[in-house]
């Protein structure tokens, strides 16, 4: 029981931003860094943040506060990180629709390419497309098949107007030339709801949420990259291009940040990865570890760009 | 049904373990002070509480942990209604119904009883919707996952019915003031599309009006400022004579006992029905008991039983609407995101598995949650003392102490400065209204549930794939019950409502 006490005393420690660890005279950081998260409380970002933010402070001596900034999808939070100082006290946790796909559909306050650098990209969640276990779909196949037979008629419920779990699904429907009907919900659970009391015939979830459902649902295709023993197909193995289906969870700074303070904080995630509490905490909930440097993550972000914007267009235009 | 009876009483063994039992105990306590403490402060939410300490749950077991965080959660909901009993300061919307009377008794100096009795109604309500879920969990789930967009769509149309039909005012005034609640909710971007609306290119606007700005300008602002028109001489003065205020006395409380018992049923039906919530709660419980109430024109007017009504209404739902996040691993809102996030980083992910696989877990996690009820009845009856003696501040320091408090609190959420325009510009809204005896509560309610029922309505639209009369029709059945319901349920409330402001026109002259 001390053990338990002692962890969470310096567990509240951390969260009330003091620091902790073997910390050397170093200019930057000598404050607590603002993480800004454009979304609301008790999504998956925000769970992300909550392990990292408790772990990433004996990398930098210095707490991360999370600081949960929602509204006008994703954009509130994301102006307010756009026009913070590039002095590396302020980041966004933010992913690659909002980064790269929001531009196509809406006239934004801010050019998320030209404002924001990549610090790292925290870990990736690839989406599966699941059906009902007595559903009369078999097979990925078998769906298009039905779909392509019977245009309108298959029910698409996702988590709603060009979030994570509706740009995968539309993207494979759009390259399996599938014409279904798409509703909207609040959220991957609400889309799950749809599936689960038959309003809905497929819907795209998270493998974590999948895990919990057991033998109610049947996995049909997923984004990853290679096949897991005993796992459905994977979208590359029916020839659909992976690279999009992913939700990318990026860590950004306003452009303009000194190359040292951004070098150091690259280099903490990095160091980070290799924690082990880090570790077990992540796989408790499920999420990856799959951490990719900011560098690599740039050359990614026109290729995103490019492939939304036809995405978009197709569906916009017609 | 035996193995769930077995998971049960194995689930109490884990509870009740005497090795582990005191720590959670002191977990829950520390919780619940915790939640009754940022409940209390405008400007500190339970949500961003429970967000904050969520890590704290990964280093520690789960029947220590998780009780940690319902006691914020449960802490919360009654910390809520300190603020609107005191000063009419909702924190939420599930304690706007709490401001219709908690601060009118606070002014007649009975600001004690009204904590009192919004503490046992909370956790008589809270108590029982909790049992009922243990025992019932199975068909709570079942019902809850029949209810999709459709049915949420028609609920939440005759609640606003109901919400505009029961205030203060005629109700036709009512309706106006619900109309230009949904009118303000639309500013911003539709919950569909996601595109802007009313903005008129102007940023700020794009996220919408934020909710808690607007609560506490039309509620606690418009008071303050009618007060001060008033020269405050009504204000609170009767605390001077009775100090603290009287406590309730087992008579008064026993005389809110059918009310209790009748918010606690709505409460908990509420709360089987995902995405309905506390706010609706709060409100058809309170106008089920002046309904039902033989002096109706006491309510709004400081009646301890509208306290009893709204309190026991609100915390009733908590119990059932845990059901979809352990069942189906669907929270309903941000709070049980949060606690599904907890679940998941102790190692139980909720889901279909969950009961079969730790049963006897779930069922200790449910008894604590009961648990903490009979607790926070403990540490909930001895800080009431403390909150009580805010109405002792003479008011030449409280009414400025309370806009002090409007303010801060309203920018401390989200460091906004337009949040300060907001709930100056809708302190001017409600005084308005009220002078011209519009009764601001349908506006708020409208703005609340205005949205759900439009994202429902599309929903449902894009569902019936463009034969919206045959799919109601033949397709969803309860939806066509409550369609059918709601003009019946109208015209009752309707008559009932132009027969009570007949009657209480006549009593208002006379005191006049």
């Amino acid at each position: 029981m001390r053990i338990n006490l002692m962890k969470m005393v310096s567990t509240a420690a951390l969260m009330f931003g003091v620091s902790i660890g073997g910390a050397a005279a170093q200019d930057f950081p000598t404050k607590p860094i603002t993480l800004i998260l454009p979304m609301g409380a008790g999504g998956s970002h925000d769970l992300n943040s909550r392990v990292f933010t408790s772990i990433i402070p004996q990398y930098i001596d210095q707490a991360m506060i999370v600081k949960l900034m929602p509204g006008a999808s994703g954009q509130t939070g994301t102006a307010a990180a756009a026009t913070a100082p590039a002095d590396g006290y302020t980041l966004l946790f933010s992913h690659n629709y909002f980064d790269q796909l929001q531009q196509h559909v809406k006239d934004l306050p801010y050019d998320t390419t030209k404002d924001f650098v990549t610090v790292a990209r925290l870990n990736s969640a690839r989406f599966c497309l699941i059906v009902l276990a007595d559903s009369p779909h078999k097979t990925i196949e078998g769906l298009f098949d039905f779909g392509r037979a019977n245009p309108g008629k298959l029910e698409f419920a996702h988590s709603g107007q060009w979030g994570a779990g509706m740009v995968p699904g539309a993207r494979l429907l759009q390259w399996a030339q599938v014409n279904a009907n798409m509703t909207p919900y609040r959220g991957g659970g609400p889309s799950l709801r749809a599936l689960l009391a038959g309003d809905a015939d497929f819907t795209v979830q998270l493998p974590s949420t999948i895990a919990g459902q057991g033998d109610k649902v049947r996995t049909l295709a997923c984004v990853n990259d290679e096949p897991v023993v005993g796992s459905p197909p994977t979208f590359k193995s029916i020839g659909f291009p992976t690279e999009l289906g992913e939700m990318h969870r990026i860590i950004m700074a306003p452009r303009g940040i000194p190359a040292d303070r951004l070098a150091l904080l690259r280099e903490a995630f990095a160091k980070m990865q290799e924690d082990k509490t880090y570790k077990r905490m992540m796989k408790r909930l499920g999420e990856d570890t799959n951490l990719m440097d900011g560098a690599d993550y740039e050359k990614l972000r026109p290729v995103q760009s490019g492939t939304y914007k036809e995405l978009v267009d197709s569906m916009t235009k017609g | 049904m035996e193995v769930l009876f077995g998971a049960m009483i194995e689930g109490a063994g884990i509870l009740f373990n005497p090795e582990t039992l005191f720590i959670t105990i002191l977990y829950m306590t520390g919780g619940l002070l915790l939640g009754m403490f940022v409940g209390a402060l405008p400007g500190l939410t339970t949500l961003t509480a429970m967000a904050i300490l969520l890590p704290i749950v990964f280093f520690l077991p789960p029947i220590f942990g998780i009780p940690f965080l319902l006691g914020i959660y449960k802490g919360g909901i009654y910390g809520g209604s300190i603020p609107a009993i005191l000063v009419s300061m909702p924190g939420t919307g599930a304690a706007v119904a709490t401001t219709f009377d908690g601060p009118a008794l606070t002014r007649k100096g009975k600001g004690r009883k009204a904590l009192e009795v919004a503490l046992f109604s909370s956790v008589a309500g809270d108590f029982t919707s909790d049992i009922f879920t243990i025992f019932a969990i199975v068909p709570i789930a079942l019902i809850a996952l029949k209810i999709g967009p459709p049915e949420l769509g028609a609920v939440l149309f005759l609640s606003l019915i109901v919400i505009s039909a029961t205030g203060s005012g005629a109700f036709v005034k009512g309706l106006l003031v619900m109309v230009l609640g949904l009118f303000i909710a639309m500013i911003g971007q539709d919950p569909i599309g996601a595109l802007s609306r009313f903005t008129f290119g102007v940023f700020e606007l794009r996220s919408g009006i934020s909710l808690l700005p607007m609560l506490i300008g039309l509620f606690a602002l418009s008071e303050l400022l009618l007060n001060i028109e008033k020269k405050a001489s009504a204000y609170i003065d009767a605390k001077l004579k009775v100090r603290e205020g009287e406590r309730l006395t087992w008579a008064e409380f026993r005389s809110c006992g059918r009310t209790i018992m009748r918010s606690t049923v709505i409460g908990t039906s509420i709360g089987i029905i995902p995405g309905v919530g506390q706010v609706v709660a709060a409100f058809v419980g309170y106008a089920a008991a002046k309904n039902a109430s033989k002096h109706p024109e006491k309510f709004g007017k400081g009646e301890l039983e509208g306290v009893a009504a709204a309190e026991a209404a609100n915390n009733a739902v908590n119990g059932p609407t845990l059901v979809p996040m352990l069942t189906f691993g669907i929270p309903g809102d941000n709070i049980t995101a949060i606690l599904l996030g907890a679940f998941i980083a102790v190692g139980m992910r909720p889901g279909p598995q969950l009961m079969a696989e730790q049963g006897p877990q779930v069922f200790a996690i449910l008894l604590a949650m009961v648990l903490a009820n009979v607790l926070f009845l403990v540490v909930g009856y001895l800080s009431i003392p403390a909150f009580a003696r805010v109405v002792r501040i003479p008011k030449s320091l409280l009414m400025p102490l309370t806009i002090m408090f409007a303010f801060a609190g309203v920018f401390a959420v989200r460091n906004n400065p337009t949040d300060l325009y907001v709930l100056a510009f809708f302190g001017g809204v409600g005084y308005v209204l009220r002078k011209f005896h519009f009764d601001v509560a349908p506006l708020a309610m409208a703005f609340i549930l205005g949205p759900e029922i439009e994202r429902a309505l599309s929903q449902t639209l894009s569902l019936s794939k463009g034969d919206i009369f045959g799919y109601i029709m033949f397709e969803r059945p309860i939806t066509v019950v409550i369609l059918v319901l709601t003009p019946v349920i109208a015209w009752y409330l309707w008559r009932r409502s132009t027969k009570l402001r007949r009657e209480s026109l006549g009593m208002a002259n006379q005191e006049e």
